[in-house]
């Protein structure tokens, strides 16, 4: 009975905040608080109108396909090498690279601005972003390749060599068929967080500011929030169809290679 | 003419010295096998005639032409890897045909018979449509080998391709290699540590120690006149015995005194178990010396007898066919060992 009642908590406590979300998104108030008003769909249509937030929008899904294709294919690289050399200093070199990982953001975001402003003298635009999500997107995606490649029989490609294809051909007709769901998997993980990544975005964004920052700034208008639940509504909606596609691209990956289904994270 | 030949192959992977010195020529047609305990440079022997590692220096000549420079990938051999490296996203047909796809010199719409053609061959007629994960050992290792072949290769390199298999597969594959080479008339380099696989399957035969060929020759060679007491000792069973030998005659310690030429000094004696006989009463032989069995064990067709000798801590292993007709002996019955000085194999220690 207690452990039911630990569960049920603990969903609340998890999905409560979010539920929320779509709720206020159809009140029709401009006032965040219970009792709510009639139904209404009016801050979705108001989502149309708004320029500003369609160019931040823009902004966003840029940057977030721009850095975490970037990343996506340095993660590649580096994983390769890691699963496939040996070579002095790896171990060190490999800790190096998956340093941004646990470090501050706002530490990466100070230094960032130092040195984009200070050092390199470039004016902030969505490229410095993507520069930046892409250097902290590059840990997620070699942590997951880093799986992907650890699955994989070295000597597969050296097969498809020895059946006459290059170097370059054997990867692409072997190994990367073979690591597609840990590339789908890479991909999705850079793209959620430089979508919703807020503190380098916020210090590198100059004129062109993503979404988050957007949002940041509507804040400062009460009457404006009801118009951010109803993006915010969409977004989560965004996130469960990509969830489940990246699921169902998993699964297919997983009965294609014949490996046993050992639960992705869905 | 030799169809791979290895002239002075020395291979440093930084310090350490993996090939040394290495000379071979392999005649077309022959299934050559490299024969060594791991570490020895065996894979790295096939893999730098495969073009996956490149030679310190030396030369790897394939069919005449010269090889430095040449990738894998353009070589006239195909492997056959160890993991068999089947690709787990294709189909066992897709498998067959890849390396079809870089061959212009085969017309497209004779691929689908050439893949079925070579299925057939290695016995996985109809597999075509099946995924390869699907597939047992015994079953992989089978489309590796079509795969490689369909391409008709001037030299099929195998890396350890028995090891992953249980008993019964690796006996039947065995004999299944040996057919499938004599039928393709194709020059077969295998890599084992395995010494009966070797001795069942190959023309000729390279012992390898520490990156250097030991002895090289048939089986047949290498099982009766094993040149070092390295390879005695690797090759098939063997018991070591203590030795001196002065003026062509040679004191073996438990055995006696034998007639073969050897340097003066102490030496080790080699003595195969199936060269020696315990005798039934009544029966003969050149020479005679009395044991006591210390310990047995039946192995079915075979007994082995671990004998003990006068004068001696060594055990002398025997082995005996069994037959109805003789009891398998229990450990403390008095025994006459017959022996031949010739089947001796002296070594100066």
């Amino acid at each position: 009975m207690t452990l039911r009642a630990y569960v049920i908590a603990y969903l609340l406590f998890l999905y409560a905040p979010i539920a929320l979300l779509p709720l206020f998104a159809f009140n029709d108030s401009t006032i965040i608080a219970f009792p709510l008003d009639a139904f209404t769909t009016r801050w979705f249509a108001e989502l149309w109108t708004v320029e500003a937030l369609h160019a931040a929008l823009w902004n966003s899904l840029l940057i977030a396909v721009v850095s975490t294709v970037l990343a996506t294919l340095l993660g590649l690289a580096a994983a390769r090498a890691a699963a496939k050399y040996r070579f002095p200093g790896k171990r060190g070199l490999m800790g190096m690279i998956m340093l941004p990982l646990i470090l501050p953001e706002i530490i990466v975001a100070v230094s960032l601005l130092v040195v984009v402003i200070q050092v390199l003298g470039w004016p902030l635009s969505r490229w410095t972003i993507v520069a930046a999500h892409t250097l902290i997107c590059i840990p997620f995606s070699i942590a997951i390749l880093n799986g992907a490649f650890q699955n994989l029989d070295a000597s597969l490609e050296e097969a498809a060599v020895d059946l006459g294809e290059n170097r370059w051909s054997a990867f692409r007709l072997v190994t990367v068929p073979l690591i597609a769901p840990g590339i789908v998997a890479s991909l999705l993980v850079g793209f959620t967080i430089s979508l919703d990544e807020f503190i380098i975005a916020f210090f590198l964004s100059g004129a062109e500011p993503t979404l988050p920052v957007y949002i940041w700034g509507l804040l400062r208008f009460p009457a404006r929030l009801p118009v951010v639940m109803a993006l915010g509504t969409l977004l989560v909606l965004a996130s469960i169809l990509l969830l489940v596609l990246a699921e169902i691209m998993r699964r297919r990956g997983v009965a294609r290679a014949g490996l046993k289904d050992k639960g992705g994270f869905l | 003419m030799s169809i791979v030949s290895l002239r002075n192959i020395e291979k440093y992977y930084g310090e350490y010295h993996a090939l040394r010195d290495v000379s071979v020529d392999i005649a077309q047609g022959e299934f050559f096998s490299l024969l060594g305990p791991s570490g020895c440079g065996k894979t790295t022997l096939l893999r730098t005639i495969a073009g996956f590692e490149d030679v310190t220096s030396g030369e790897v000549a394939i069919a005449g032409q010269e090889m430095a420079g040449v990738p894998a990938n353009r070589r006239p051999t195909n492997m056959v890897f160890q993991s068999y490296a089947i690709f787990p996203h294709l189909s066992v047909a897709k498998n067959v045909a890849f390396g079809l796809r870089r061959r212009a010199d085969i017309p497209k719409q004779s691929r689908a018979t050439l893949v079925e053609d070579a299925l057939n061959m290695v016995g996985l007629d109809g597999y075509g449509a099946r995924r390869a994960h699907a597939l047992s050992g015994g079953q992989r290792q089978r489309v590796a080998l079509a795969r490689a072949l369909i391409l008709k290769p001037k030299v099929l390199l195998l890396d350890e391709p028995l090891s992953a298999l249980d008993k019964k597969m690796r006996e039947q594959m065995q004999s299944e290699l040996r057919r499938l080479q004599r039928h393709v008339g194709i020059t077969f380099i295998l890599v084992t540590h395995d010494q009966e696989e070797a001795l069942t399957m190959s023309d000729r035969i390279a012992v390898m120690f520490e990156g250097r060929i030991a002895q090289m020759g048939s089986p047949e060679a290498l099982y009766r006149r094993p040149e070092t007491r390295a390879v005695a000792e690797f090759i098939g069973m063997m018991t070591f015995l203590e030795g001196r030998a002065a003026s062509g005659t040679v004191e073996v310690e438990g055995l006696g005194r034998a007639e073969i030429a050897a340097p003066e000094g102490a030496v080790a004696v080699g003595v195969r178990p199936e060269t020696l006989t315990l005798l039934a009463p009544g029966e003969t032989a050149a020479r005679e010396t009395a044991g006591t069995v210390a310990d047995r064990a039946y192995y079915g067709d075979m007994t082995y007898y671990d004998i003990a000798l006068p004068g001696t801590d060594t055990r002398l292993t025997v082995s005996m066919k069994n037959r109805l007709s003789r009891a398998v002996l229990e450990p403390g019955t008095e025994v006459r060992l017959g022996w031949e000085p010739d089947a001796l194999l002296v070594y100066a220690t």
